[in-house]
């Protein structure tokens, strides 16, 4: 495999130390560059989903058929007579990819303290099963989660602002229960939480399943939802596919979706990430092309009267080209190694500590998703290997011209001078 | 408390008033906003007090409440549930633009804040809105006379009511059908923004209660669900009872006075 004309080449690099230096400096920089945005821009994809999702969606979630878009109250799993939900809880968990799953029912209705009324959306959890899917109910800033079986609610700081009601405060809660009645009854604020998110802390209140159900007039084994969480984000479309199989085998009909359908923004966010990936590799590439052949072309040049010397004596213009292009490709290998050594701890730093920006930044939020002021790093495989390539490839392409050159001229003119 | 200047300040009012009326009947011509004017004022009176029962049958249930309703012009009313035994003592306080409830499982008043307008009021295909702005047509509507002439026999108007640009109102356009024998109201059409018909009230059993001739039913139908229905059902009224603001009080709301 090592002719002699790649041994060339190889050497011919060290003709110029400074030089080869300069030239791979740039070439592993290009590396580390696309790398190291490409993560960043995966972290801050991966960080909207798991903040989008992870906060209170889950990462998919079960319904009957006609409950979205209208969220009627009446249209809870099973239909009327509602479900085994305990079952149909252990069935979900049993999936593969499935961290957690937690029942949940809603009613639209009124909190009301003193004076002070507002409408808000209330949503039954199972406190011991919601964080397994959510961290809604981790956010509490003050007093605690309501607990099961208790007239207790958590609601958001903006809410809890705007009833001027805090922890230990009786309320009176008001929503249309599903008998045509109006569900009314007193319950104690437990505690209060803050998301973040202005739409949940304003609006959002969670009430023990079991408290909701009773106030609306379901029975416990009516329930309008089940949210899952997965093991990750990327395999929820496929563990709802799984889920969706499975129940109508058993002669369920559900419908099973995942964050990608539930959140459509978010993946339309994530694909185009993506499509960006080759847009940096791309970029930067492109402009270390124009570097590396100014690189070989002066390489060339100067030893345009040895070349002219080889093909005096019988070198075939090919060799002459193998051997630049073998010099150049010596150049890649030398610049990816160099690449991938100051790269790989960088980016494995970053991401176990990502470095905090707070100091610099607050939160903000992202297709209603909040994003934490970190560089967060994730790594991305296949990209840092199509860069390797992308980067060998710039190397070689940057030395086609000047090989070409080199193996194109007269070697009696350049012998003399001219 | 009469401030001064007041006396006289009502008279120039009732002698412009008077004027206006004159001229408009001089012309014996009744503009859109007459009739709208006069089909608000059948039910109410100055003062009115009487017992409805109120029928919604939706898709997943169907129920009855019996309740006392009290009036003072547009301004007031109070409405208080007095069957079935579980919601008996549920009240509604209707004092301008405002709405409270009494709720009587926690003996607790609440204000219904003004995202909640649309809700439903009671479960019924009425909303809190409705109970606010039922009166206030001639104030937010430009009324045209749409129609005039026969309906199945019957000479009739039908008004249309268009909403002033100003107007913080739901509809982007009502119907209103009105006898022109008796003036009594048949029928009102509510569209939507979009010219989409979203609901219909119908009027129908006219009798005369407490000296007045009235529609004692009245339907509400939403289009969306054409099994659905609110059917109101008055089986006494009596007017002019003399009832003061002091009546639609926050304390009569929770305590039931005035029974």
């Amino acid at each position: 495999m090592i002719g002699p004309w790649w041994r060339i080449g190889w050497r011919n690099l060290g003709r110029n130390r400074r030089r080869t230096l300069i030239a791979a400096a740039g070439l592993a920089l290009g590396y580390f560059a696309v790398v190291v945005m490409v993560g960043l821009m995966a972290g801050l994809t991966a960080e909207m989903i798991e903040n989008g999702t992870g906060l209170l969606t889950g990462q998919l979630q079960i319904h009957a058929l006609d409950y979205r878009p209208d969220r009627s109250i009446y249209r809870t799993i099973g239909g009327d007579d509602g479900t085994d939900v305990a079952r149909l809880l252990r069935e979900v968990i049993t999936d593969t990819a499935v961290a957690g799953a937690a029942p949940r029912v809603y009613a639209g209705g009124l909190v009301s303290s003193g004076e002070a009324t507002t409408a808000g959306i209330l949503m039954g959890v199972d406190p011991n099963r919601e964080p397994g899917v959510s961290r809604i109910l981790r956010s509490v800033v003050r007093g605690a989660v309501p607990a099961n079986g208790q007239s207790q609610i958590l609601i958001g700081t903006e809410m809890a602002r705007q009833l001027d009601a805090d922890v230990g405060d009786t309320v009176i809660v008001v929503a249309p229960a599903a008998d045509g009645s109006m569900g009314n009854d007193l319950f104690t604020v437990s505690g209060v939480f803050r998301s973040g998110m202005p739409e949940l802390d304003g609006s959002y209140v969670f009430v023990p399943i079991g408290s909701l159900q009773q106030l609306i007039a379901l029975s416990p084994g009516r329930v309008h939802e089940i949210a899952a969480s997965t093991t990750d984000p990327w395999l929820a479309p496929i563990a709802a596919g799984r889920l969706a199989a499975e129940f109508s085998t058993s002669g369920l009909t559900l419908e099973v979706e995942p964050w990608t359908r539930l959140r459509p923004e978010m993946l339309d966010y994530a694909r185009l990430v993506e499509a960006w990936d080759y847009f940096v590799i791309g970029i930067v590439f492109a402009i270390a092309v124009f570097g590396v052949a100014n690189t070989m072309l002066m390489a060339t040049f100067e030893r345009r009267r040895e070349v002219a010397v080889m093909l005096a004596l019988g070198a075939t213009p090919a060799k002459i080209v193998l051997s630049i292009l073998s010099e150049a490709l010596a150049l890649g290998v030398i610049s990816l190694i160099a690449g991938v050594a100051i790269t790989l701890p960088i980016l494995v730093w970053w991401h176990t500590a990502p470095p905090d920006l707070s100091w610099l930044y607050g939160d903000f939020t992202m297709f209603g998703a909040l994003i934490r002021p970190v560089l967060r790093v994730e790594y991305k495989p296949a990209v840092a290997v199509l860069t390797g390539v992308a980067l060998l490839l710039t190397a070689l392409i940057a030395a086609l011209y000047p090989a070409a050159r080199a193996a194109r001229m007269l070697p009696a003119d350049t012998l003399s001078g001219i | 408390m009469r401030r001064p200047g007041y006396a006289a300040f009502r008279t120039v009012l009732v002698a412009f008033t008077v004027g206006v009326i004159g001229a408009a009947s001089a012309h014996a011509q009744r503009t859109g906003r007459d009739i709208i004017d006069h089909v608000d004022r059948i039910m109410r009176g100055e003062s009115s007090q009487g017992v409805a029962t109120m029928e919604v049958v939706t898709e997943h249930w169907q129920r009855s409440m019996t309740m006392d309703i009290w009036s003072l012009g547009t301004e007031y009313a109070l409405i208080r549930i007095t069957a079935p035994k579980k919601e008996a003592g549920t009240a509604t306080l209707k004092a301008g633009d405002d709405i409270w409830n009494y709720l009587p499982r926690v003996d607790r008043t609440i204000k219904i804040p003004a995202s909640l307008m649309m809700g439903s009021w009671m479960g019924s295909h009425f909303t809190n809105d409705d109970i606010v702005k039922e009166s206030r047509l001639i104030e937010d509507y430009d009324i045209a006379i749409g129609y005039e002439g026969l309906r199945d026999g019957v000479e009739v108007w039908e008004l249309d009511l268009a909403p002033k640009p100003e107007a913080a109102v739901v509809w982007g356009r009502i119907v209103y059908q009105v006898r022109k024998r008796d003036m009594m109201p048949t029928w009102a059409r509510y569209y939507d923004e979009d010219g989409a018909l979203v609901r219909t009230f119908t009027f129908s059993d006219y009798k005369t209660m407490g000296g007045r001739l009235v529609p004692a039913r009245m339907d509400a139908r939403p289009e969306d669900k054409p099994t659905e229905r609110t059917t109101i059902l008055y089986s006494e009224l009596e007017f002019d009872i003399g009832l003061d603001r002091g009546f639609f009080s926050l304390r009569a709301l929770r305590t039931g006075e005035g029974r």
